[in-house]
């Protein structure tokens, strides 16, 4: 009998129908979004609608570069649609993986089982991590088939940073959500951590682009970490590793009090 | 704890506080290998905590608690492959068939026997080809009771376990548990009603609002339960039996009741042994003894108490069970 990581396949097993869904979003925003670039954004004539519109909206929603390919990605998938379908997979997933699982009571039996509380909470992580990573991919592959047709003009390094970067930022999402409910498990605190620091790090990354006084509120925004040094057009951006290390403190934070506590209490 | 080594589960003076209210205030359980242990008590006297206590879901507050020789705790996993739970309240929404989830709780407990699964679900009654979330209540109660079942561990915890059961599967499940006492394998369950325990169990502990108040045999609680006895004698002996019956210990309540011509009848409640008043009526001339077989469950419910309602918030289960869906 195959038992090496039996909870990592079973969450796998249990969330292939909705990784499919996801994997079905993402792909209809990408197909739709992509080809329209070289009719409406190549052009200039998005440019030309961009500039017509308030430069503080404009600012807001990250479309100063939107003429360019790289932007126009950027702008429309990663940066908004991609990144709002991806956050709401990862706080979903974060969420079942302990705290909605503990408030419906299947956590309990689970546990009552030949496992730790550790491996537990380890497997259905990698579970999450795993899913969200080939959201990323998919996104990958998608702008790497349309890149030519589409006239996109995406260097193939820069997309792979910005994909890293996206899968940090919604990990984190997810890493805040698997925390919380490590932490309390409680299913509204670990689905408010997750959409909560989203919300928050699109926020702050928001009110930032509107002037350099307020620049420096970009420090404080996991999106901006994430996106602030256009990656798909710069390549790696040096803050990326924060996303992942925030990442991790907060799940080791879950972690050590997870096994800990009382469960279903 | 030399001598309690050859006992399945051990505490003494467990104890199990959430934040101000204590669900348990210092249990002394002894349960000894190869035994069927029951536990009973109303909602919310601390029997799903003592038991989640037993599996490491719950850490106590204060006390000892021994499962196997071990402390659960320290024990973990390799502990826990040795134990079968069934939950008191079982959720089961995946919507993954049978055979899949048990093959899931196979790979994450004790070994399992080739068709053992196969043999449970038979036995008791269950299509292992649904998803297990379209399950009836019942059914998905047989799905737990597999799960606990099937690595034949050694020691079963079971909270509950013949709610939402029909009858005759509640018959099957009791001789699984004779076959599991008859196997070696230690069995400790709950319920709120005796009815359910007093079948399997020869050991009872009875709690309430985290104490225990009783611990007995069912043998033992039979032999001091109160029985209601009528006595039919000969006019003649009216007085004689009057005198016996005044004059037994452990009788009260004699009051003289109607009967046919020629006989006089009278019944008594009685709170002793049977033994000792049958003796004292067999020298009267006695034309009819009736002895109601006594109702144990009205003895547990004495030991409940009247004042369960107004306290029932200072006890564990009623804020844990079913506060949170």
């Amino acid at each position: 009998m195959n038992t090496v990581l039996p909870l990592f396949r079973r969450s796998l097993a249990d969330g292939w129908r909705g990784l499919l869904g996801w994997t079905g979003g993402l792909l209809v925003a990408l197909f739709l979004y992509l080809p329209l670039y070289p009719s409406f954004g190549g052009n200039g004539q998005l440019q030309e609608i961009v500039d017509m519109m308030p430069p503080e909206l404009v600012q807001s929603l990250g479309y100063d570069q939107i003429g360019s390919g790289p932007g126009y990605v950027q702008a429309t998938f990663y940066g908004l649609i991609g990144f709002v379908l991806a956050t709401i997979a990862a706080v979903g997933w974060g969420t079942g993986a302990i705290a909605n699982d503990e408030e419906n009571g299947q956590l309990e039996l689970t546990l009552a089982h030949g496992v730790t509380r550790g491996q537990l909470y380890a497997e259905r992580t990698a579970a999450v991590l795993v899913k969200l990573a080939w959201l990323a991919l998919v996104s990958v592959v998608v702008v790497m088939v349309l890149n030519e047709p589409s006239e996109l003009g995406i260097e193939f390094g820069d997309l792979v940073a910005t994909a890293v970067a996206y899968f940090g930022l919604v990990a984190l999402s997810a890493a805040a959500a698997i925390a919380v409910g490590g932490l309390t498990g409680r299913r509204t605190w670990s689905l408010g951590a997750g959409a909560g620091i989203a919300v928050y790090g699109y926020a702050m990354n928001a009110l930032g682009n509107q002037g350099e006084d307020v620049r420096w509120l970009h420090d404080w925004s996991p999106y901006s970490w994430a996106y602030a040094d256009a990656p798909l057009e710069n390549g790696w951006s040096e803050l990326t590793w924060l996303l992942f290390a925030v990442s991790a403190v907060l799940l080791v934070l879950g972690w050590l009090v997870f096994r800990r506590r009382d469960v279903a209490v | 704890m030399d001598t309690t080594t050859d006992a399945a589960v051990t505490t003494r003076g467990l104890v199990k506080r959430y934040g101000t209210n204590t669900a348990l205030h210092g249990i002394d359980l002894d349960i000894p290998r190869g035994s069927v242990f029951g536990m009973i008590g109303p909602n919310g006297a601390g029997k799903t905590t003592t038991m989640r206590l037993l599996l490491d879901i719950l850490r106590p507050s204060a006390g000892e608690l021994r499962v196997l020789g071990e402390t659960p705790r320290l024990g973990g996993a390799a502990l826990r492959r040795r134990i079968g739970y069934l939950p008191g309240e079982l959720h089961l929404a995946t919507r993954v068939k049978g055979r899949e989830l048990l093959a899931h709780y196979a790979e994450i407990s004790g070994p399992v026997r080739p068709g053992a699964v196969d043999a449970l679900a038979d036995r008791l009654g269950v299509d292992l080809g649904r998803p297990v979330r379209s399950l009836s209540k019942g059914n998905k109660q047989k799905i737990g009771l597999i799960q606990a079942f099937m690595h034949e561990p050694e020691l079963l915890v079971l909270d509950e376990p013949t709610s939402g059961l029909d009858p005759l599967v509640q018959q099957e499940f009791h001789a699984m548990l004779h076959e599991a006492k008859a196997n070696g394998q230690t069995v400790f369950l709950s319920s709120h009603v005796l009815s359910e325990v007093q079948q399997t169990a020869h050991e009872i502990a009875i709690l309430k609002q985290g104490r225990i108040v009783e611990r007995s045999t069912v043998a033992a609680l039979r032999e001091d339960a109160v029985r209601h006895v009528r006595l039919v004698v000969a006019e003649a002996d009216a007085a004689a039996a009057r005198a016996t019956l005044d004059a037994l210990p452990g009788v009260s309540g004699v009051a003289p009741a109607g009967d046919g011509p020629g006989t006089v009848a009278f019944s008594a409640t009685l709170d002793a042994h049977v033994d000792a008043f049958v003796k004292a009526v067999a020298r009267l001339d006695v034309v009819d003894l009736t002895v109601e077989e006594p109702d144990l469950e009205e003895m547990v419910l004495a030991y409940y108490g009247t004042d369960l309602t107004a306290d029932a918030d200072d006890a564990e289960g009623t804020t844990r069970k079913g506060a949170r869906r």
